[in-house]
């Protein structure tokens, strides 16, 4: 189990570091232009000068790839801060003060939990409008619920628990209690939510980008880069294949690491 | 009964609350439904009037009483952009919809019950480590980029369908489900390693119970303890697990309805929200989150019915 274990955040590590890297190589050098066409390079094939070719505009697809898996990262980030920030507040308070703050909460909670979180994305970008921003806001409003519902548990398990009593005693504050003193001792349970909710959130931005109501052009996206090669899949897959293993490559990494992570977790 | 009187009366008041919110939300977006239907060179009399008609000076709550009783009793209103009644224009795209998801359920039942019991079976054997590995990978493909490569492999490679040509179930049933079958794949796969990934540690988990163990000591076969005794306890989170799962494959279909140009809910849907036909979506929303609602519902008052601890405690506090 203990090799097993290792393995995990080995391999994990390797790929989401690889992943990283890059990203951050796309933030400082690209090698082309990704928005500048050429009409010669059309479906151009692999070459030295460009190493997966050009898509149908003749476009650098390497190049396309990296801004594109910067705008993936940017909005899953966002994603997690607005979704985990808000849902770790709201799981917080209610878990920890209970009453019919919690009850009222609760209930809005499973209202929107009963829809799908693409869906619910869905209802916020049709009326905000799709973009790199609204994209972020919809995701995050939509990712609130399954945070707060798995903070809330920790905090009424945890506010049971001695030290938060001892610390009531020696006169702490109920906020200095929740942010504290109980918010640490939730973190083996809420970073590999967190980091599962960012492969939701990677995998939810590039499907709606694919169906063209999430980050829109200019700003190139790999799930964008996917529905655009789809008309073109039978004579050149490679174009469709290569931003889709991006797509994929980054999120295996992270749910090695969350997995390893997690079971690191049962175990202390 | 007082638990699923209960657990009925939770489902309805939360029903009532998804309708109210997507009620709030699509009348506090800008724009005047009488507008965009008049268009912006309307005079302001003729918009007036139309407002008047379409009931839209009424207060808020009335008009939302409104709506919801004429939406419990079938009638969703009028298209905007299609200039008919919305439920005739879902109607016929529900059965669609339907028969994928039904058919990526069976998949996952059919296929992660086996391997779930063969990998908990053979726990630290090479094919174990191999199924780990492949059900990792697996749950890291979006649906559509598994669409994609389904597409691919078997349309343009293989040929065994032909990548989007859908035939509807009003022509010939065993080529619409032919076609459906694919589809329901790329929406399972992720689903399937996760049942599989789910199920293997839940088994191993009771495996160890004392009762698995005065089992054995009985003399009975491995496979029998496991099959008889293991896999109907393991079997309550899965059951949770799949009723949760459900929620995701309905979002899962709309996407890979549009990878497999399927003119199913999920593409209604999509057209209706860049043609900001708000009924449509209001419609579709609701409608979907009212399945996912009872669905769950029916999962958890199923569970009880399994497992009467959860209803002892249901009643005790």
């Amino acid at each position: 189990m203990k090799k097993k274990l290792k393995f995990n955040a080995c391999v994990g590590g390797i790929l989401t570091g690889g992943m990283l890297l890059f990203i951050l190589t796309g933030i400082f050098f690209l090698p082309y232009d990704p928005d500048a066409m050429n009409a010669e390079l059309r479906f151009a094939g692999m070459s030295l000068a460009h190493p997966l070719g050009c898509d149908n505009y003749g476009r650098d697809i390497l190049t396309r790839m990296l801004v594109g898996s910067r705008t993936t990262l940017l909005v899953a980030l966002g994603t997690i801060v607005v979704g985990g920030g808000v849902g770790t507040l709201v799981g917080a308070l209610t878990g920890y003060f209970g009453g019919w703050l919690d009850e009222v909460m609760m209930r809005v909670i499973d209202a929107l939990f009963a829809f799908p979180s693409i869906l619910l994305a869905l209802v916020v970008v049709s009326l905000l409008g799709a973009g790199k921003y609204n994209v972020i806001l919809a995701l995050g409003i939509a990712f609130i619920p399954s945070f707060a519902r798995v903070v809330r548990s920790q905090y009424l398990k945890l506010k049971e628990m001695d030290y938060v009593k001892n610390a009531r005693i020696i006169g702490c504050g109920h906020f200095r209690i929740i942010f504290v003193h109980i918010l640490p001792n939730t973190l083996s349970v809420l970073v590999p939510t967190l980091m599962i909710g960012f492969n939701n959130a990677v995998l939810a931005e590039a499907g709606m980008s694919y169906l063209g109501i999430g980050v829109q052009p200019p700003d190139a996206s790999l799930g964008r880069m996917l529905s655009e090669a789809q008309t073109y899949l039978f004579a050149h897959p490679l174009q469709a294949i290569s931003p889709g293993f991006a797509i994929v490559l980054l999120v295996l990494g992270f749910s090695l690491l969350a997995d390893a992570m997690e079971e690191k977790g049962c175990r202390c | 009964m007082k638990y699923v009187g209960r657990k009925i009366l939770t489902m309805l008041f939360t029903l009532l609350l998804v309708s109210f919110l997507v009620f709030l939300c699509f009348t506090v977006i800008p724009g005047d439904p009488a507008i965009a239907r008049l268009g912006t060179d309307a005079t302001p009399e003729a918009i007036e009037m139309l407002r008047e008609e379409m009931g839209l000076n009424r207060p808020f709550l009335v008009r939302y009483a409104d709506w919801l009783l004429s939406f419990a009793r079938g009638n969703f209103g009028d298209s905007y952009s299609y200039s008919m009644s919305v439920a005739d224009l879902l109607l016929d795209k529900v059965p669609i919809t339907l028969a994928m998801s039904l058919m990526s359920i069976a998949m996952i039942v059919v296929i992660s019950i086996p391997l779930g019991l063969y990998t908990a079976r053979h726990e630290g054997s090479v094919i174990d480590k191999l199924i780990y590995a492949l059900n990792q990978v697996i749950m890291a493909v979006p649906p559509f980029f598994s669409g994609i490569l389904i597409t691919l492999l078997f349309g343009i490679f293989l040929k065994l369908f032909t990548p989007g040509g859908y035939v509807s179930y009003t022509t010939d049933v065993t080529g619409f489900l032919g076609y459906l079958f694919f589809p329901s794949i790329a929406i399972a796969l992720p689903k399937i390693a996760m049942t599989v990934k789910l199920l293997r540690s839940e088994l191993i988990e009771e495996k160890k119970q004392d009762y698995a163990r005065t089992a054995y000591s009985r003399g009975n076969h491995t496979g029998g303890v496991l099959y008889k005794h293991v896999l109907k306890n393991a079997m309550l989170p899965i059951i949770t697990f799949l009723g949760m799962a459900f929620t995701d494959m309905i979002a899962g279909s709309i996407v890979v309805e549009q990878v497999f140009s399927i003119p199913g809910i999920g593409r209604i849907l999509l057209t209706s929200i860049s043609r900001r036909d708000y009924p449509v979506v209001m419609a579709v929303v609701v409608c979907l989150a009212a399945v996912v609602i009872v669905v769950n519902g029916v999962i958890d008052i199923i569970y009880q019915w399994i497992d009467p601890r959860i209803r002892l405690e249901g009643e005790k506090s």
